[in-house]
């Protein structure tokens, strides 16, 4: 990465250059699952790689809400003085 | 980006467990919705104080969490026995409150469906006028401005988005979407891994 992309000179108006969307693109498509799994053929556009990376949080995000509610109702039912409690704390310590 | 994925995820599951025991200790009668708020907001704060506040996303989520009251003793609690595990520094948040947890959107898919449309039509009227305008350079320009108007969406995902810079964006983000999964799968295997006996 060239230095002048590193420079913040001009703070929250900078715009991405293309260097960073090429690598940026490169480094989502290994990350990014509808991506990867897409044929190599063309370039995917930055625009499709910045909206399955919005699209990849939010779900990331739903899956955590999702899961601190069902946390939250099997921790309900678990006597944190049970078994099952001291099981867990040996585990992790 | 990550060294040492199983290692990393020991250490949030033991904060994140950390967090829960103060749940469950200091609070008998909790309705589930607070039960539910207080897991999630362990999870998050355990993921943040993992990553150690090297990343401005995980000082952003530690910083929005301190700033209400109810969160003060959870957040002591899960990063205080590390110290101070935040780099100090000018955080530009006074008066943004309309937040609720740590990168969430607020902003519907209508939204971006609505500014697509737009940006073609503002592009058919300069056709109009210019007639010779060259093709190439208008698909550049819609493209230019739907990467902006992408970029300003993913600001809203990432928190402490808002006050980065495009660049910064970037590297915050693929910081994040590692780290932020690597939080999905400890919650989730500690899902799995809880009795479902029912009382």
């Amino acid at each position: 990465m060239s230095s002048r992309s590193r420079s913040s000179r001009h703070q929250g108006s900078s715009r991405i250059s293309d260097d960073q969307i090429v690598d940026l693109i490169s480094k989502l498509r290994s990350l990014l699952p509808e991506i990867r799994n897409r044929r190599r053929s063309d370039k995917v556009s930055a625009s499709k790689v910045l909206q399955e990376t919005c699209n990849y949080i939010r779900n990331l995000h739903q899956e955590v809400d999702d899961l601190s509610e069902r946390l939250s109702q099997l921790l309900q039912s678990i006597d944190p003085d049970s078994a099952e409690a001291s099981i867990i704390r040996s585990l992790i310590m | 980006m990550m060294h040492n994925p199983s290692k990393v995820k020991q250490k949030i599951l033991k904060k994140f467990i950390m967090g829960l025991r103060s749940c469950n200790s200091s609070h008998e009668n909790l309705s589930v919705s607070e039960r539910r708020r207080i897991i999630k907001l362990s999870a998050d704060l355990a993921l943040a104080s993992v990553r150690n506040g090297s990343r401005r996303w995980s000082r952003a989520i530690i910083e929005e969490a301190s700033r209400s009251p109810d969160n003060k003793g959870l957040v002591q609690q899960m990063l205080g026995s590390d110290g101070d595990n935040h780099l100090p520094g000018p955080i530009p948040w006074e008066g943004r409150s309309d937040r609720n947890g740590a990168g969430h959107v607020t902003k519907s898919k209508s939204v971006v469906a609505a500014s697509s449309k737009k940006i073609v039509k503002r592009c058919r009227r300069v056709r109009r006028s210019n007639g010779r305008a060259p093709r190439r350079n208008e698909a550049a320009s819609i493209a230019k401005r739907l990467v902006k108007k992408r970029t300003q969406l993913l600001k809203d995902f990432v928190p402490g988005g808002r006050d980065m810079d495009d660049v910064s964006l970037i590297e915050e983000t693929l910081d994040y979407m590692v780290w932020l999964r690597a939080q999905v799968d400890v919650m989730r295997a500690l899902a799995c891994s809880l009795p479902t006996t029912s009382s």
